[in-house]
């Protein structure tokens, strides 16, 4: 029953930050500081991923549809699952890897350091003065981020298809466009403004309750990105149920 | 020797009343760390709490700043209560006192200067930026490290961290200061400079001070009065005077710095609260 602890302690977590915020302007500068630090950390592996995985949709996609004939239909294949499963999820995975961990190590060094102690002394809620301007810096990054992940894993997609497989880069862009509405793009920026506060939450979390010493903060960071790369996953799983589930 | 009473007639800025905590252990037990502690610390002066390390000295500071609540008894701080007041009520009383953190509790990403600036940007909106930076640096001065305003803090040595941190102790003249052992992992020459800036800061700022520690020749030189801790009880309070002259076991086992535990059997023992 530990878990069910744990999720009762998250939730607490989350209405104490709630609560630190109420009626309270966030913390002057922190947030667009934290959004850029936030978005340039997280764009370099963000863009990398997502050529290779747009790359490797190609090859796969070409693979599946060519001995059937329909490899006009991989620019339908890279659009349905790049665009509306992976690259929200490629988005997420990497900000958790980046962002999330250095906020959970951050926030458990100043644990260990009496850093956030320091704050409360000083009348600061560390809540207010730590949490709130990553969890805007994040929401206002993400949706940036995912769009950039859709579009580079398109662009490396249809780079694969035309120069190294050989199909037709307008047919290619036309069947991407056909299955691709606006809605997809919205339920794309709203996912990843989720993940966003998921990671941002849960790594924060991870920071406040980790045990103090060099080990607390390598279990708060490993816990940081594990805890939220499966929280993003199954909340996903779930978004997607609802969208396209039929 | 009996609790001490105010010097002004005023309420003492801080009171505990029959104060306990206790922690669970790993083996599923509890250790009992503050066991009904009923101390008073008055204004102006500076009280020493002296002990042996894990007697509970760090945590009735942390009492006593509201980070931690008692399971029962009561922490006044100017007169409120820090373990039921309303969050803003905790802060507001905060904000009348400065706390220097054994390792200094510096944030890295700030300099030196902006260290020590930042509790004046939070609550002094009133000052100008100017004014601020004029304030920081007049008390780099008196911590004796004029010029340090943009050095990183992690270019500064384990004393001048010790200083920046009373710098930003102070920098909001605060009432009531509190030193988590001031002297810990310093050599004795920076730990006896540290004695004397507290001594000075004492004679500039007519504050009142509360200095854990376990060094005995620092607490000699800075105290006016001593509380000694033992196994969660206080076992001496009282003058400085008062307390080197205490013929308690314990006392002068401490201050004798003979700090090998008395074995069981011996009267000392009869003195001391049960852990478990």
């Amino acid at each position: 029953m530990s878990w069910l602890a744990s999720i009762g302690r998250f939730a607490g977590f989350c209405f104490a930050v709630a609560r630190a915020n109420a009626f309270r302007m966030p913390p002057p500068g922190r947030t667009i500081e934290e959004a850029y630090r936030i978005g340039v950390q997280s764009l370099p592996v963000l863009l990398t991923i997502s050529v290779f995985v747009g790359t490797n949709l190609s090859l796969q996609g070409y693979n599946a549809f060519q001995p059937m004939g329909g490899q006009r239909l991989v620019g339908m294949f890279v659009a349905l699952a790049g665009v509306r499963e992976l690259a929200p999820i490629i988005a997420a995975a990497m900000v958790a890897a980046k962002a999330g961990t250095e906020m959970a190590s951050q926030i458990a060094v100043m644990r260990t350091r009496e850093q956030i102690d320091a704050l409360e002394v000083m009348a600061v809620n560390p809540l207010w003065w730590l949490v709130t301007p990553r969890l805007l810096g994040i929401i206002l990054v993400m949706p940036a981020l995912t769009i950039l992940a859709i579009f580079t894993t398109i662009a490396a997609s249809w780079l694969v298809a035309t120069a190294q497989l050989g199909l037709n880069g307008t047919d290619f862009l036309d069947y991407v466009r056909g299955s691709i509405h606006a809605r997809d793009l919205v339920a794309c920026e709203i996912k990843g403004m989720l993940f966003g506060v998921v990671i941002c939450l849960v790594s924060c979390y991870c920071g406040f309750q980790s045990s103090k010493g060099p080990e607390g903060v390598g279990q708060a960071t490993n816990a940081a990105v594990v805890v939220s790369s499966v929280t993003c996953v199954s909340l996903n799983f779930l978004i997607s149920q609802v969208l396209y589930g039929g | 020797m009996t609790d001490s009473t105010t010097l002004d007639g005023g309420a003492p800025p801080i009171e505990l009343r029959h104060v306990s905590k206790q922690f669970p252990t790993s083996g599923g037990g509890s250790l009992v760390v503050l066991d009904d502690v009923s101390l008073t610390m008055p204004r102006g002066q500076t009280t020493a709490v002296i002990g042996p390390s894990g007697t509970g000295k760090s945590v009735l500071l942390k009492h006593i700043v509201g980070l931690l609540r008692p399971d029962s008894g009561e922490v006044r701080v100017f007169g409120v209560d820090m373990a039921t007041a309303p969050e803003k009520r905790v802060y507001e009383v905060r904000k009348r006192v400065g706390m220097l953190f054994q390792d200094g509790a510096l944030f890295d990403s700030l300099s030196t200067g902006d260290n020590i600036a930042f509790p004046l940007a939070r609550h002094r909106s009133d000052l100008t930026a100017k004014e601020r930076r004029e304030r920081v640096e007049h008390v780099l001065e008196m911590v004796e490290l004029p010029g340090l305003y943009n050095r990183p803090t992690s270019a500064l040595s384990g004393g001048q961290r010790k200083r920046v941190g009373l710098a930003r102790a102070i920098v909001t003249e605060p009432e009531l200061v509190l030193f988590d052992e001031p002297n810990s992992g310093l050599d004795p020459m920076t730990s006896d400079a540290i004695d004397a800036l507290i001594v000075s800061m004492k004679e500039k700022l007519h504050v009142t001070f509360v200095v854990i520690s376990h060094d005995i020749v620092g607490t000699l030189n800075v105290a006016d009065r001593i509380c000694m801790l033992y196994a969660g009880k206080v076992v001496a309070n009282g003058t400085t005077a008062e307390v080197t002259h205490s013929d308690h076991p314990m006392v002068r086992r401490f201050l004798g710095r003979n700090l090998v535990l008395p074995e069981p059997g011996d009267p000392a023992m009869a003195t001391l609260p049960h852990i478990g």
